[in-house]
């Protein structure tokens, strides 16, 4: 019972396939690729060419588990010290 | 789900993960997979896997595959495994 879409937001997000779905700069929208890195405030999408860091904070992504399940979440929940991540987000309000 | 439970799988995907990066050459990346891994287990007080302890460098935290950043030997009683980085391991056999 891998990752679920209740624990995505505690869960490990690197190697998940990600879509920026919406956010406050529009510049980022539609950006997709597989998360290959994370850090307090930012994930970086492996695209095309190169790593685009994409702000967590005011930005909405959307995750494709392995399940084929696609799992939209606030970026604003994500916010927080990779290694910490699993510890502080506490209850899942996932749509 | 409880946090131990979720802290195990990071775990078990962040070691899988670097073994795909460095596989795929991407060597910085494969160390940043094993150095969360090791926080992850040092913040929820958890033990790492034996397969991760036994394939990654203690001084410069990269995944071991041997034969392409690894050597194996085998000696009198013990494995020995060194890294690129001329870190040596060593390990019973059993």
């Amino acid at each position: 019972m891998p990752l679920t879409p209740e624990t995505l937001p505690r869960h490990e997000l690197v190697g998940l396939d990600a879509r920026v779905r919406a956010g406050a700069n529009p510049d980022l929208l539609g950006i997709e690729g597989c998360v290959v890195t994370e850090t307090t405030k930012t994930l970086g999408l492996q695209g095309a060419d190169r790593v685009r860091h994409v702000p967590k904070e005011g930005t909405t992504f959307e995750f494709t588990l392995s399940s084929g399940e696609v799992v939209t979440v606030e970026g604003r929940r994500l916010v927080a010290r990779p290694a910490r991540r699993t510890e502080k987000s506490g209850d899942s309000k996932w749509r | 789900m409880d946090t131990e439970t979720i802290a195990r799988e990071r775990i078990d995907r962040l070691c899988d993960l670097a073994r795909e990066a460095t596989v795929a050459g991407e060597d910085a990346r494969a160390r940043n997979y094993v150095r969360r891994a090791r926080r992850i287990a040092e913040r929820n007080r958890l033990r790492l896997p034996r397969e991760f302890t036994r394939f990654t460098c203690d001084s410069c935290d990269a995944y071991l595959r041997p034969g392409l950043n690894a050597r194996v030997r085998t000696r009198d009683g013990h494995v020995v495994v060194t890294c690129d980085c001329g870190e040596q391991a060593r390990y019973p056999y059993d």
